[in-house]
C-alpha cells in the first residue's frame, strides 16, 4: 500500500514539524496543521492518534497527562531529540523530492 | 517499541486504555468547544465533533494496535471478538444456538446408537459370551434342564457354563413395597462374565445356592439407594423379598446389568430344586472353535434330556443385538441426526456468510487504516473461535441434558435392549464439536480472507456504493440453502413415513379391547395333584378376584393374544374331501368360558365352551376357518394336526397383531381352559385396574401358597409393539423439525440480508414506479428458487432413503403419495412463512428516506 505508506510518511513530518513549536495536544496538533495549511490538510483522528502513539513508540515524541485548559486530562506530546533530527532528515528528503518534481514539471 | 513502553504497556494497561479514553475524549471536547464558537448550536456542535471523530472505538483500536504486544493483542483480540459478536446479538444467539443444536443431538444420538448397536456388551471377552438353548430350525425354547448345564459343564469345550433366569418379586421395607425384577443366577455367573465389582460387600461363594444357602441376595446400588437410604449397614442384614427373608450380602454398581437392564436383585442357586429349570450363558473357549464346541455340545446335550433327541442348539451371542427392528432402525435414525448436523452446519456458514457485505465493509476500512492481512485473518479467526466456542459450551451441555434425559425420552422397550449404561459419550463429542468448529472457522474466515484480498481502495469504493457482493458468496450461500432444503425434505419424507406408519399401528383393528383390563399370571407352589382339587383352588381364587373392588370380569388362560398362545407350526389338515395339508404357523390359547365377552371378541357361530368339553372340541377364528373350508361353516367339521383330530364348536372374529413384523399375526383357535401349571387371569375393571400390591395382599392373607406374578395392563405387548415406531417416529420427526426449522431461518436471515442490502435498488425501483406487489414478487421469486431445487434433490434423495425405510413400515408404501404430498405442503408453507417477512420490507423502502440517508 504505497499510497497510504505515503501519506503516513508525510503525516509524522507534519506532527515533528508542529511540535517543534512547542508542545501540545492531538487537537492542537490537528488544528495547527489545518490552519497554517489554509484549510487544505485535514487529519482523520483515526490517522491522527495511531500516528502519535506511533511516533512515541518509536522514541521521536515524549507525552504526559496534564490538566488541560478545560480541566480535562489531556495528553501532551513534546519532541524529542530524536525526533528533532528525524524532522531533519525527513524535511530535507522532502524539499529534494518535491524540488526534483518541480523540475520535472517545469520542465514539462 | 522500546523495551520500558513495552514494559509499560503490559503492567499499566488499565491506565494506559483510560488514559487513551481521556485523551480522546477531550479531542471532541475540543471539538465541540470549537463549533460553539462558530457559532453552532450546542447539540450541533457535539453531534458534528462526534462525526468528524469517526467511531471511537475504532481509533482507539487502532493506538492499541501500535501500542500492542502479541500476548496482549491476542487479549485484546477476544475482547474485540466478544464486543463484535456482542454487537449484534441475534446472530450470535442463532449461530451458537444452532452449532450447540447440532452438537448436542448428534452427539446425544451417537451415544444412544453405540449403547444400543455399536458397543459390546461390557463383559471381559465379550464376544466369546453367549446364550444357547435348543431347538428345531424354527425356533424352541430358551430354556434347558439342569442336567444339560451339567453335561455342558462336563465336556470342556466352555470356559463357563452358568445359568441365570429372571422373575419380578416385591421387595418390602417398612411401608415401601416394590416391584423389581430378580434373577436367579449360578454363583459362578459373575466370574464367567467377568468385570462384576461389588461396591460394597462381595459376590457370591461357590457353596451359596446349594441347599440350606439360597437365602442370600446382592442387590443393585439403585435398590440400594432408593430403597435403604444408601445404609452401609445393610449388608449382612435381612431384607423381605416376596414374603422371604433373605440375607444381604454384596451391592452391585448400576453399571452392572445382566442378565436384562432391570435386574435390580440377584439370588444364588444351583439348579437343584425340583422342576426348576436353567437358562444357559456360556463362554466359548478361545482355543475350541466354534464349530467344534457346537458339535460337542449338542451330542452332550441329547445324551442328557431325551427330549433334544431331534434338536439343534441356538446360539444368542450376548454382543449382538439379534433384534432386526434396532439393528435396521437405529442406524437410520443415526443417519438422521447427521442429516440434521449438516443442515445445522450449512446454516450457520450461510448465516456467517450472509454477514459477509458487512464484514467486507469493516474489513475493508480496518485494511484501509493500515491493518495488515495477517492481523486481519487473526482477528476473524478469534471471533469464530469464540463463536464457536459458544456453541460447543452450549452443545456439550444440550447433550448432557440429553443424554440424562433419554430414559424419559426413550421407551423401556429401547433402553432394555442395552446390558451397556448409558452415559455421554466423550468421542462422539469431540468428533461433533471439532466439526462443529471447522463449520465456524471455515465459514466465517472467509469474509476475512475476501475482506482482506480487495484493496482499501476498491473496497471502501464498494462500501460507499453500498450493495453488491462478490458473485462466488453469493453462490455458495444459494448452495448451502439448496442443500439445507433438500437434507429437510429428505429427512420429513422420513419422519412422515414413519409417522404415518406408527399412526396406521395403533389404528389397526386389534379385534380385542384391552382397555380396562389387567392381567397376572399366578404361580401355585404346592399344587393340588387331582382335578377336583385344583378346581377348588380356581374357583376360590376366582372368588377373591370379584371381590376385589371395581373388578367386573374374570378369565382364565394360558397366555394372551398377541403372540402369548402355544405356537404350533406345521401342517393343518381339514375333513373337507380330497383336502391337502397346508402348512401354517397358529397361536391356540386355552380360555375359560368368560374369556370372550371380557376381551369383547365376538362369537360369530356356534357355542362358548362348556365345562364337559374335552380338550380336543375346539373354537376357529374366521381366518382359520376361512383357509381350511373356504367359504362353508366350519361347526361340527374337524380338522387334523399331527396325531390329533379337533371338532369345531364355535367361530370367533379374528384377533390381529399390529406389527411391523408382519410373520407375528397368526390366525387362532381356542381349547377349553383346565386348570393345571401357571395360569393367566384376566381382570375386567370399571374405572380403575387394581395394583398388584393391592391383589398380592389380598391373596397373601387367604392362599399363602399362590404367588403373583407381572401383574400389569392387558395390553402392555401392544404397547411395547407401539413404543418402537413411536419412538422411531418421534425422533425422526424431531431431527426433522430441526432441519426444516434451521433451513426456514436460513432463508429467511439470507433473504433479509439481501433486502437489507438491496434497499436502495428497492427504492430506486419503487421511485421510477415498480409497484409494492412487484418487487415482493421479486424477493419471493429469490426464495422460490432456493426452494424447489432443494425439494427436487430432496425428493430424489428421499427416494433412495424410503427404500432403506421399507423394513420400518407399516400399511404405507414406500412410493407413498400422501406422504410426499405433506412434505411438499409443509415445505411451501415453511418457505412461505420465511419468505414473507423479507419480501413485505423490500415492498416498503421509501426512496425519500433512502435519498436522505446519503
Amino acid at each position: 500500500m504505497p499510497k497510504t505508506e505515503y501519506l503516513q510518511g508525510a503525516l509524522a513530518m507534519l506532527i515533528l514539524q508542529t511540535l517543534q513549536l512547542g508542545p501540545n495536544h492531538g487537537w492542537g496538533i490537528r488544528e495547527r496543521i489545518r490552519q497554517v495549511s489554509r484549510e487544505t490538510l485535514g487529519v482523520s483522528q483515526g490517522s491522527l492518534y495511531p500516528a502519535l502513539h506511533r511516533l512515541e513508540a518509536e522514541g521521536l515524541l515524549s507525552s504526559r497527562m496534564a490538566p488541560s485548559e478545560n480541566n480535562r486530562n489531556a495528553r501532551i506530546y513534546t519532541l524529542t531529540a530524536a525526533g528533532r533530527n528525524r524532522l531533519l532528515s525527513e524535511t530535507n528528503d522532502w524539499r529534494e523530492f518535491s524540488l526534483a518534481i518541480q523540475r520535472v514539471l517545469a520542465g514539462g | 517499541m522500546t523495551p520500558l513502553t513495552r514494559l509499560r504497556a503490559i503492567l499499566q494497561r488499565r491506565r494506559v486504555a483510560r488514559e487513551l479514553d481521556d485523551e480522546l475524549r477531550f479531542h471532541v471536547e475540543m471539538e465541540t468547544q470549537a463549533n460553539l464558537t462558530r457559532g453552532l448550536s450546542p447539540a450541533e456542535a457535539r453531534r458534528q465533533a462526534m462525526a468528524s471523530f469517526g467511531g471511537t472505538v475504532q481509533t482507539s483500536e487502532a493506538v492499541r494496535d501500535v501500542r500492542a504486544v502479541p500476548f496482549e493483542s491476542l487479549w485484546h483480540d477476544m475482547r474485540y471478538a466478544a464486543r463484535t459478536l456482542g454487537a449484534s446479538p441475534g446472530f450470535t444467539l442463532t449461530a451458537a444456538g444452532m452449532l450447540a443444536l447440532g452438537i448436542g443431538i448428534t452427539s446425544a444420538m451417537f451415544t444412544i446408537v453405540d449403547a444400543l448397536v455399536l458397543r459390546p456388551v461390557p463383559f471381559s471377552d465379550a464376544e466369546q459370551l453367549a446364550h444357547l438353548w435348543m431347538g428345531t430350525d424354527r425356533g424352541g425354547r430358551t430354556l434347558v434342564s439342569p442336567a444339560v448345564v451339567d453335561a455342558w459343564r462336563e465336556i470342556g469345550v466352555f470356559e463357563g457354563v452358568e445359568s441365570a433366569t429372571s422373575r419380578t418379586v416385591l421387595v418390602e421395607s417398612g411401608s415401601v413395597v416394590v416391584e423389581r425384577a430378580l434373577a436367579n443366577v449360578t454363583p459362578g455367573v459373575f466370574d464367567m462374565l467377568g468385570g462384576a465389582q461389588p461396591v460394597r460387600g462381595r459376590l457370591f461363594d461357590a457353596g451359596e445356592g446349594s441347599p440350606g444357602q439360597t437365602d442370600r441376595v446382592l442387590i443393585a446400588e439403585s435398590l440400594w439407594r432408593s430403597l435403604y437410604g444408601a445404609d452401609d449397614g445393610l449388608i449382612g442384614r435381612s431384607i423381605a423379598v416376596d414374603d422371604e427373608q433373605l440375607t444381604v450380602v454384596g451391592i452391585l454398581p448400576d453399571a452392572f446389568r445382566f442378565p436384562s437392564s432391570e435386574t435390580a436383585l440377584w439370588r444364588p442357586t444351583h439348579l437343584r430344586s425340583d422342576g426348576e429349570l436353567a437358562r444357559a450363558y456360556v463362554r466359548f473357549r478361545a482355543d475350541v472353535t466354534r464349530d467344534d464346541a457346537v458339535r460337542v455340545a449338542t451330542g452332550a446335550a441329547q445324551a442328557a434330556d431325551a427330549a433334544n433327541a431331534d434338536l439343534r442348539i441356538w446360539i444368542y451371542p450376548l454382543v449382538s443385538g439379534n433384534d432386526d427392528y434396532l439393528e435396521q432402525a437405529v442406524p437410520l435414525l443415526a443417519g438422521g441426526v447427521v442429516l440434521a448436523f449438516v443442515v445445522l452446519c450449512a446454516n450457520v456458514c450461510g448465516l456467517l456468510l450472509a454477514r459477509l457485505t458487512a464484514r467486507r465493509r469493516e474489513f475493508g476500512m480496518r485494511a484501509a487504516l493500515g491493518a495488515g492481512r495477517g492481523r486481519l485473518m487473526r482477528q476473524a479467526f478469534v471471533e469464530n473461535a469464540l463463536l464457536g466456542a459458544m456453541g460447543v459450551g452450549l452443545g456439550v451441555g444440550l447433550a448432557w441434558l440429553l443424554v440424562a434425559g433419554a430414559r424419559g425420552i426413550l421407551p423401556q422397550p429401547l433402553l432394555t435392549q442395552t446390558l451397556n449404561a448409558l452415559d455421554l459419550d466423550p468421542r462422539a463429542l469431540v468428533v461433533t464439536s471439532l466439526a462443529g468448529l471447522a463449520a465456524t472457522l471455515g465459514a466465517g474466515l472467509l469474509p476475512a480472507w475476501l475482506g482482506t484480498r480487495v484493496d482499501p481502495n476498491t473496497s471502501l469504493q464498494v462500501v460507499d456504493r453500498g450493495a453488491t457482493e462478490a458473485r462466488g458468496v453469493v453462490a455458495v450461500s444459494r448452495g448451502l440453502l439448496v442443500v439445507e432444503v433438500a437434507l429437510a425434505c429428505t429427512l420429513l419424507v422420513g419422519a412422515t413415513l414413519l409417522a404415518r406408519s406408527f399412526v396406521n399401528l395403533t389404528r389397526a383393528d386389534r379385534g380385542i379391547d384391552t382397555e380396562n383390563v389387567m392381567t397376572l399370571w399366578l404361580n401355585i407352589r404346592d399344587a393340588a395333584s387331582d382335578d377336583t382339587a385344583r378346581t377348588l383352588l380356581m374357583q376360590s381364587l376366582e372368588g377373591e378376584f370379584r371381590e376385589i373392588p371395581d373388578v367386573r370380569e374374570v378369565a382364565w388362560s394360558y397366555g394372551l393374544p398377541p403372540g402369548g398362545g402355544i405356537i404350533s407350526f406345521g401342517d393343518w389338515t381339514s375333513d373337507r374331501p380330497g383336502a391337502s395339508p397346508v402348512y401354517m404357523e397358529i397361536d391356540r390359547y386355552m380360555i375359560s368360558p368368560e374369556f370372550f365377552s371380557l376381551y369383547r371378541i365376538p362369537l360369530i357361530r356356534g357355542r362358548a365352551f362348556t365345562p364337559s368339553d374335552p380338550g380336543t372340541n375346539v373354537i376357529v377364528s374366521e381366518r382359520l376357518a376361512e383357509t381350511l373350508w373356504g367359504s362353508v361353516s366350519p361347526l361340527g367339521r374337524t380338522f387334523r394336526f399331527e396325531e390329533e383330530t379337533f371338532l369345531v364348536v364355535g367361530l370367533t372374529g379374528d384377533i390381529r397383531y399390529p406389527s411391523i413384523d408382519a410373520d407375528l399375526d397368526r390366525p387362532e383357535f381356542y381349547h377349553a381352559y383346565t386348570p393345571e401349571g401357571t395360569p393367566m387371569v384376566s381382570l375386567r375393571c370399571g374405572a380403575v385396574c387394581p395394583d398388584s400390591a393391592t391383589i398380592r395382599h389380598r391373596l397373601a392373607a387367604t392362599h399363602p401358597d399362590v404367588a403373583v406374578q407381572d401383574a400389569g395392563p392387558a395390553d402392555r405387548r401392544y404397547a411395547a409393539e407401539l413404543a418402537r415406531p413411536r419412538a422411531a417416529a418421534g425422533l425422526a420427526a424431531a431431527f426433522a423439525i430441526v432441519a426444516l426449522t434451521a433451513a426456514a431461518g436460513g432463508l429467511f436471515s439470507v433473504l433479509s440480508y439481501t433486502v437489507g442490502r438491496r434497499r436502495r435498488e428497492f427504492g430506486i425501483r419503487a421511485a421510477m414506479g415498480a409497484s409494492p406487489a412487484q418487487i415482493q414478487r421479486q424477493v419471493f421469486r429469490l426464495g422460490l428458487a432456493v426452494t424447489v431445487v432443494g425439494l427436487a434433490a430432496g425428493s430424489l434423495l428421499a427416494m433412495l432413503l424410503t427404500r432403506s425405510l421399507a423394513t420400518l413400515q407399516y400399511g404405507v408404501t414406500t412410493s407413498d403419495p400422501a406422504s410426499l404430498g405433506i412434505v411438499v405442503g409443509i415445505i411451501a408453507v415453511t418457505t412461505l412463512a420465511a419468505v414473507w417477512r423479507p419480501a413485505r420490507l423490500a415492498a416498503r423502502v421509501d426512496p425519500m428516506l433512502l435519498l436522505r440517508e446519503d
